[in-house]
């Protein structure tokens, strides 16, 4: 768990930097005021480069959020 | 370079007081990774500037070439893909496939083609431009399987080689080589189809960080190096000289040698582009010069200038190859086979490119080659290029002659029958003199480099002039050796760069430009911006000499105070005008 943590808190912090660091794992779309869909395509990109993953194109409305990109990983990917 | 890598790379701060590059990205997509990968290359490349990459609009590749010619960019990065030519080419428009369609494709990428031509060759006169041809495999639309290549995609094929070797031809434009993005990304993996419909960005991460990678190469044009320092034995042919002879040294298929010829001929293409190759050996010299005579050697034995061979340490002959070519460490590059002389020679010279050669490996000493090929690459070979060892090995003869002559030093001047030609033309293209300007390191008036994009500007303003010097005696032409770049104003001349090729020292050739400047100008008083520079020693010292006071900076140097202190010129002068 503490892996899948901090590399996906690695990716965040590239995309939005100025975010705090507690305030990552409450990010989503509504309260992160960067997160358009310029940044949204650039932290899915990072997240798939950094996990391996392919994410499918009917699962990218979904993941609007750190929990829900939290979530995607564990189920997709088994990282602990 | 990974996407997150990249990002934080892009996060470093920069400071303010660094000189921005603003480079403007062309292409047809959404430039999205390809942005922040390129932004963050050159960022790594260019440390010292802060980087700007501005996009253009989605869909207009050539629209935004158009636009970049009033956007004030130091260099254009143009990226082409098959879209760009024709949007059936892409996926993202669905405009037909049918088989009659494929004759109107064609006609409609030789349009785009020559559109692209006419915007390319005008952002080239006003910057460098680096350009990326199509990269992504094309669709699956004509009628033969995919193992089998249709002529329509082959005449779409040439259409494009054919552009980009027209278009390469112009001075400023640089092509990346599709075969080393070949290399870094095979084909299979670039096109990103799912990114492309969802986000109109076409391309795999790892293609456009390699795409990044050439492309902010090529923005960055380093400068070439200048010399190359070859051992024998083992490098530049197969067995040690001393113990096997002059016949049982080899380079051939044969006796499984046959890469080390390749290496030789490898030298023999960098000397004709006028890289210096020396050689640095331990062996005994007489029999250096007789396996050098071997007829079957595939470098001239003229072109190997100097001949180092004596049996004290390498970098003893490395120090004195390199105060005959009278050039920078930094500028040189060592090859030998014992990783021991490769040490010495790094030790004595840490500025300096050592590399192993790999004598028994062949895929090794390819990839040598191509790493030199790299170290030592440029756009267009010179005139000086051609006459430079000549040049190097006139200057020997001038210095010999020099100390054997019992005559003053203006006797021996004035019997070299030399002859000096200005030439106040300002050509912006003019890659030899911008080149000089960035390269010239003792005698250069403040060690500023110019970028291409800066040098363009300058020359474009109508205040400013261009000398360059052309110089000729009877040992031999030096070629174009001397730049001045400067501003006229109402009674003085303004010099911001001065730069002077080694080659040209003790020749009153700097005296000279000084006083064609009052003449041509009629300036009472000219202002150098003179900085002293850890290498510029050269400079100094004749300006101490002429300047009559302590060097300041800026310098001013009055006319009258020159000439009173101008020693005896002899050259016979011609000048240039501007057209």
């Amino acid at each position: 768990m503490h892996d899948l943590d901090s590399r996906l808190n690695r990716c965040f912090n590239s995309v939005f930097p100025d975010l705090e660091a507690e305030q990552v794992p409450t990010a989503s779309v509504e309260s992160v005021r960067g997160w358009d869909s310029l940044a949204a395509v650039t932290l899915l990109a990072v997240v798939q480069e950094e996990f391996g993953l392919e994410i499918g194109l009917t699962d990218l409305s979904g993941l609007v959020s750190y929990q829900a990109i939290h979530n995607y990983i564990r189920r997709h990917n088994g990282v602990s | 370079m990974n996407l997150i890598e990249a990002l934080e790379v892009l996060k470093e701060p920069v400071s303010p007081d660094r000189p921005a590059i603003r480079v403007g990205l062309a292409c047809g997509f959404t430039p999205l990774h390809l942005e922040t990968f390129l932004a963050a290359q050159l960022r790594q490349r260019m440390p010292g500037h802060g980087i700007e990459v501005v996009p253009g609009l989605f869909g207009d590749l050539a629209g935004n070439i158009e636009r970049f010619h009033a956007a004030q960019c130091d260099v254009l990065a143009a990226v082409v893909e098959w879209q760009d030519l024709d949007p059936r080419l892409g996926t993202r428009s669905l405009g037909g496939w049918r088989t009659e369609d494929l004759p109107d494709i064609e006609r409609s990428v030789e349009l785009s083609v020559s559109r692209l031509e006419r915007a390319l060759r005008t952002s080239s006169s006003l910057f460098p431009v680096c350009v990326c041809l199509p990269t992504l495999p094309l669709p699956p639309l004509f009628t033969t399987s995919t193992r089998q290549a249709s002529t329509h995609e082959l005449q779409l094929r040439n259409f494009v080689t054919a552009f980009a070797a027209r278009i390469a031809k112009e001075p400023l434009v640089r092509v990346l080589n599709p075969q080393q993005l070949d290399e870094l990304s095979g084909m299979a993996k670039r096109f990103n189809l799912q990114s492309e419909l969802t986000a109109g960005f076409p391309y795999q991460l790892a293609h456009a960080s390699a795409i990044a990678e050439l492309l902010a190469a090529l923005i960055q044009n380093p400068a070439p190096r200048k010399g190359l320092i070859t051992d024998l034995d083992d490098t530049l042919w197969s067995g040690l000289l001393g113990e096997v002879g002059v016949e049982g040294i080899s380079w051939d298929l044969d006796r499984h040698s046959h890469m080390h010829g390749v290496y030789q001929q490898f030298l023999g293409s960098l000397a004709s582009a006028g890289v210096l190759v020396g050689v640095a050996s331990k062996n005994d010299p007489a029999q250096v010069e007789q396996a050098l005579g071997r007829k079957d050697l595939n470098v001239a034995k003229e072109k190997l200038f100097p001949v180092e061979a004596h049996w004290s340490a390498k970098s003893e002959s490395v120090s004195r190859i390199l105060e005959t070519w009278n050039i920078g460490a930094d500028a040189v590059v060592f090859v030998d086979d014992t990783p021991m002389e490769v040490a010495e020679v790094k030790a004595a010279f840490p500025e300096m490119e050592c590399l192993a050669f790999p004598r028994s490996d062949p895929g090794a000493i390819w990839n040598l080659l191509k790493q030199l090929r790299d170290l030592f690459g440029k756009s267009a070979i010179s005139p000086e290029d051609r006459i430079r060892l000549e040049s190097i090995r006139a200057v020997g003869a001038l210095r010999e002659a020099v100390s054997h002559d019992r005559g003053t030093v203006d006797d021996f001047l004035r019997s070299a029958n030399a002859e000096i030609e200005f030439n106040f033309a300002k050509q912006p293209r003019d890659s030899r003199a911008f080149e000089l300007v960035n390269k010239t390191n003792q005698f250069n008036l403040n060690g500023k480099r110019l970028t291409e994009a800066a040098w363009q500007d300058t020359l474009s303003n109508p205040s400013s002039f261009l000398l360059t010097v052309n110089y000729e005696d009877k040992y031999g032409p030096l070629g174009r050796i001397a730049v001045l770049l400067g501003r006229i104003e109402e009674k003085s001349v303004s010099v911001d760069s001065w730069v002077m090729s080694c080659r040209a020292f003790s020749r009153r050739i700097e005296h000279q430009c000084l006083k064609q400047l009052c003449e041509r100008f009629a300036a009472a008083e000219i202002v150098l911006d003179y900085q002293a520079t850890p290498r510029n020693g050269p400079l100094q010292e004749f300006l101490a000499a002429v300047a009559g006071g302590p060097l300041t900076a800026p310098l001013r140097i009055s006319r009258n105070d020159f000439l009173g202190k101008c020693p005896a010129l002899h050259h016979r002068v011609k000048e240039l005008v501007n057209a």
